[in-house]
């Protein structure tokens, strides 16, 4: 009998001129934002891995100078764009692409994208992830508003119940007739979305094809969420108008307003510094220190050095002691850069986290995040690859001031290295985090979205159970 | 006096609705809401300019009195921040920050003002990467998602309410047996849609100015009444694009369940699909320039500029005679020196960024074309461009930082060349930076073209409302 609704289920849908042609649009949108997604994402990994070559080759062709002029050349690091970006962008566009790595400081991630891109370009994105995360579920409530509802409304429901077909029955059957139609569209898109991941994936990340399975997982919970709401509803309605009026605002909200309360919201609990106050601050610290942390004395240094190698002079010490001292102001730098992007990196992540919270009412949220965690677009992995550059470039500091205090003499301004020294630092290799890692920073939403899932579906089934008949 | 007894009881229907009124109140609620958000933004930049010209201020004063104490014979505090060096009072210690003052509108719209840098330090090492900045510290995640301002509940959530509001102005009359009654009245079917739906606009467009115009009274935006006009125009012929949209709807003689399914289908046709349809064909027709390019571009420049120091200011004497005149004739001076290979990067970075720039404004000029497909890209253009928040504005900012540049550069640089130092009296005649802000008439130039295309859309679907609901007939 279940069978009998699915395939009546299924061929309505899929006769349906109307829902054809929805399905038909959101499907085409899907295809082509995965397509761009996909070539926009290769173009700007090849882009990037040529610029990071390149600032290689700058780096290593720079000529003979003080190793502590090369430290103040630097190098720039580019991000490198992950296999599944091409699927979610995230904040991709909102987080710049590269950072200068120097001598002294801590550079910010410079050339967002969407700085060049016009105010038109900000409201209208259109990548695969929104298609999953705005449309389909559109399209759900379009397919199954009606499923009780509209059946009671013609009076069909009675006869139905009257052959003997149980409720459940009825509203599994008519998901799963709803699930075969979405199907049409859905499996065809993720088995694209796999070549394009297999054949060539647009850049580095760890196993992106088990992320990829997670990431369908995840939508695939999401429009049951939707499936198993419309239904409960549908069943609770007194009318079929009145299902569609409801379903539609969830929809608003989910969507479209909750989105940006978070935003509001976030802000208001967790305020970050504002661009002057963080970079002055930064600055009197760097002066003058913070807490117990305080900047080198030189003199100090010195002193120790010469205890240190039991001579009297500085010019009798075997080392260079301006290379000495130029890293332990490294070192307290660092501390001070540590102290304060640390504090504004937690900032942001703990506004991500009321994003999260607010999943309670907007299951878009959970999937948004697990969408972009998954696609290597989020935030926490932004920081992840900007702790791997600022690892980077302390490392090349310390051997720039390494090979200054080792190789020269103190007060001795002519000692350049060459091409050697350069090269012997190895190049900078991102290691993009591991799977676990990211669904380890995820357990909030994980959760929201489990929950959410379970809830509906057992709210639908108690709604269909209870539907009135007529 | 039928148009008159037509809204009395309309006004009385909506009010016996339960579910319009939650529906009314909740709109109201989130107007308020999001015009909290935008005065809190608004203050929070208002305070950050506070802030920045405080500190132009601050450095100002303290040059001044190092100045006054030297002229007194004391020493400067240390040979690196010697005030009298025009390296020094041109350079970084004399820095100057040029500010925009937050758009007129902010409140109403946040538009690009969370994501621009609307302040840049000046002096004369300002150059094209000076202007490759973050701008204000913001969660990228926030920034991915946007505001919820005024201009958002009017692009996306006004049509919705609208909808709400009309989809069954005449298919429920037709629905509950009433059209014919009415029809009976000296009443024609245009007469009493219209009348209904200029009532629902009365009150939703009513509603949504009121707000507007709360916000304005608070942030003292009223000093642009070009602004605010432009801003209540878009307003208005936005929310009646959707009335009529839904008068047409009603005209086709359909149910209302099928109204509804029109409208909400047209809404996220217009508002949520064909802006993002347009900016995928604008990505894969005309991509916009990739920065990446010009990182690697502007470092080889400065490579090269520093690698050939003396032959550079051989040539940049040559390129400036009247530079060179104060100039002491031992070339290796190493400040005429050094400013010769810094002159030398800024004008290969200026190729360089030029060529991006003018590639970039060529692509944005094609994307821009396509706006016109959708009334919502049409009525956020305007919206943004009147609230002074929108790309324009810091375009005019930015150039007009690049044209303070120079002046600071031709203030400083001949000094520079010919050694010079400097003295308390040059303090008066330092450029300063004041910013030049649009006039009402250059953006109500800018929005005249949407705003038409806008109201043309608006008369077309009128007409074809007006002719449907000619046919309406009791009998229907």
């Amino acid at each position: 009998m279940i069978r009998h609704i699915i395939r009546k289920e299924f061929t309505d849908i899929v006769r349906d001129g109307r829902f054809r042609w929805c399905s038909i649009l959101v499907g085409a949108l899907l295809l082509v934002a995965l397509g761009h997604g996909w070539v926009q994402a290769r173009n700007a990994q090849q882009e990037h891995a040529a610029a990071q070559a390149t600032a290689r080759d700058h780096w290593e062709t720079q000529g003979e100078k003080n190793p502590h002029s090369a430290a103040h050349y630097g190098i720039y690091a580019f991000k490198p764009r992950l296999a599944l970006s091409f699927v979610d962008e995230g904040v991709d566009p909102y987080t710049g692409t590269s950072v200068w790595l120097e001598a002294h400081r801590q550079n910010d991630f410079l050339l967002r994208p969407a700085q060049d891109a016009t105010a038109a370009q900000r409201i209208g994105v259109l990548t695969a992830a929104q298609v999953l995360q705005h449309l389909v579920p559109l399209l759900i409530i379009l397919l199954t508003f009606g499923a009780f509802a509209g059946e009671r409304e013609s009076g069909t429901l009675r006869q139905l119940l009257a052959s003997g077909i149980g409720r459940r029955e009825l509203a599994a059957g008519k998901a799963l007739g709803v699930s075969g139609a979405l199907a049409l569209m859905l499996v065809p898109a993720a088995l694209v979305g796999a070549a394009a991941l297999v054949v060539g994936s647009p850049g580095p990340a760890a196993s992106p094809l088990a992320r990829g399975v997670v990431l369908a997982g995840v939508y695939l919970a999401y429009f049951t969420v939707f499936l198993a709401l419309s239904l409960a509803v549908s069943a609770w309605a007194r009318s079929a108008r009145t299902a569609l009026v409801i379903l539609l605002g969830v929809w608003v909200v989910n969507g479209l307003v909750a989105p940006r309360v978070a935003v509001d919201l976030s802000k208001w609990l967790h305020p970050t510094p504002s661009a002057i106050e963080f970079a002055r601050t930064i600055e009197r610290e760097m002066a003058s220190g913070a807490g117990d942390i305080s900047p080198p004395d030189r003199d100090a240094s010195t002193e120790r050095l010469l205890a240190e190698y039991g001579v009297e002079q500085v010019e009798d010490l075997p080392i260079n002691a301006v290379g000495v001292y130029l890293q332990e102001s490294e070192e307290f730098g660092n501390r001070i850069f540590d102290r304060n992007y640390s504090a504004l990196w937690d900032t942001f992540e703990r506004q991500g986290v009321v994003h999260e919270t607010l999943a309670v009412a907007a299951p878009l949220l959970a999937v948004r995040t697990l969408s972009m965690g998954l696609a290597g677009t989020d935030v926490e992995q932004h920081r992840h690859f900007a702790t791997a550059a600022e690892t980077y470039r302390r490392d090349l500091m310390r051997r720039m001031n390494g090979d200054m205090a080792e190789n020269s003499r103190t007060g001795d301004f002519s000692y350049a290295a060459d091409s050697e020294l350069w090269e012997s630092v190895p190049p900078l290799q991102y290691a993009a985090p591991t799977l676990g890692w990211v669904l380890g920073n995820r357990i909030l939403s994980l959760l929201v979205l489990g929950t959410w899932l379970v809830g509906t579906v057992l709210v639908a089934a108690a709604r269909v159970r209870r539907a009135e008949v007529g | 006096m039928a148009a008159r007894t037509v809204l009395r009881n309309e006004w009385r229907l909506l009010m016996a609705d339960r579910a319009l009124r939650i529906v009314l109140g909740l709109f109201a609620v989130l107007l308020l809401y999001a015009l909290a958000n935008g005065v809190v933004w608004l203050r929070f930049q208002e305070r950050i300019v506070e802030t920045v010209q405080t500190g132009n201020a601050e450095r100002a004063s303290a040059i001044e009195q190092e100045l006054a104490a030297i002229a007194n014979g004391a020493e400067p505090a240390s040979r690196f921040s010697d005030p009298r060096d025009p390296y020094v009072l041109g350079g970084g210690r004399g820095t100057h920050t040029a500010v925009l003052t937050p758009g007129p509108l902010t409140a109403l719209a946040v538009g690009q003002s969370d994501l621009l840098p609307y302040y840049y330090d000046v002096n004369i090492y300002t150059n094209e990467s000076s202007f490759q900045q973050n701008g204000e510290v913001e969660n990228p995640l926030n920034l991915m998602v946007g505001r919820f301002d005024l201009a958002f509940v009017v692009i996306y959530l006004l049509p919705l309410l609208v909808l709400a509001l009309g989809y069954n102005v005449l298919s429920e009359e037709r629905e509950q047996g009433t059209l014919a009654l009415t029809l009976s009245q000296p009443v024609s079917a245009r007469g009493v849609v219209v009348a209904k739906l200029a009532f629902r606009a009365l009150l939703v467009v009513g509603m949504v100015l009121a707000a507007s115009l709360l916000g304005t009274l608070v942030t003292g935006g009223f000093g642009s009444p070009g602004r605010v006009l432009l801003w209540c125009a878009a307003v208005v012929i936005y929310a009646l694009f959707w009335f009529v949209l839904a008068a047409w709807v009603n005209s086709l003689r359909r149910s209302s369940a099928w109204n509804a399914t029109v409208l909400v289908g047209a809404w996220l046709v217009l508002v949520v699909v064909l802006p993002a349809t347009i900016n995928i064909a604008s990505g894969l027709l005309h991509p916009l320039p990739s920065r990446v390019q010009m990182v690697s571009a502007q470092r080889e420049a400065s490579n090269d500029a520093v690698n050939r120091r003396s032959e550079l200011l051989a040539r940049y004497l040559e390129d400036h005679p009247e530079m060179a005149e104060g100039v002491v004739a031992d070339v290796t001076f190493s400040g005429a020196l050094a400013w010769a290979a810094t002159d030398a990067v800024n004008s290969r970075l200026e190729e360089v960024t030029g060529e991006h720039d003018a590639r970039r404004a060529e692509q944005i000029a094609l994307v821009r074309r396509y706006r016109f497909l959708s009334p919502a890209l049409l009525a956020q253009e305007v919206l943004v461009d009147a609230a002074g928040t929108g790309d324009a504005r810091y375009a005019s900012f930015q150039s007009q930082v690049r044209a303070f540049a120079e002046r600071w550069r031709g203030f400083f640089v001949p000094a520079i060349l010919a050694g010079e130092q400097m003295d308390a009296s040059v303090l008066p005649d330092l450029p300063r930076f004041s910013l030049a802000d649009e006039e009402g008439a250059d953006v109500a130039r800018r929005a005249a073209v949407p705003l038409a295309v806008l109201g043309g859309l608006l008369v077309l679907v009128s007409a074809g409302a007006g002719v449907g609901l000619g046919r309406v007939r009791g009998a229907d």
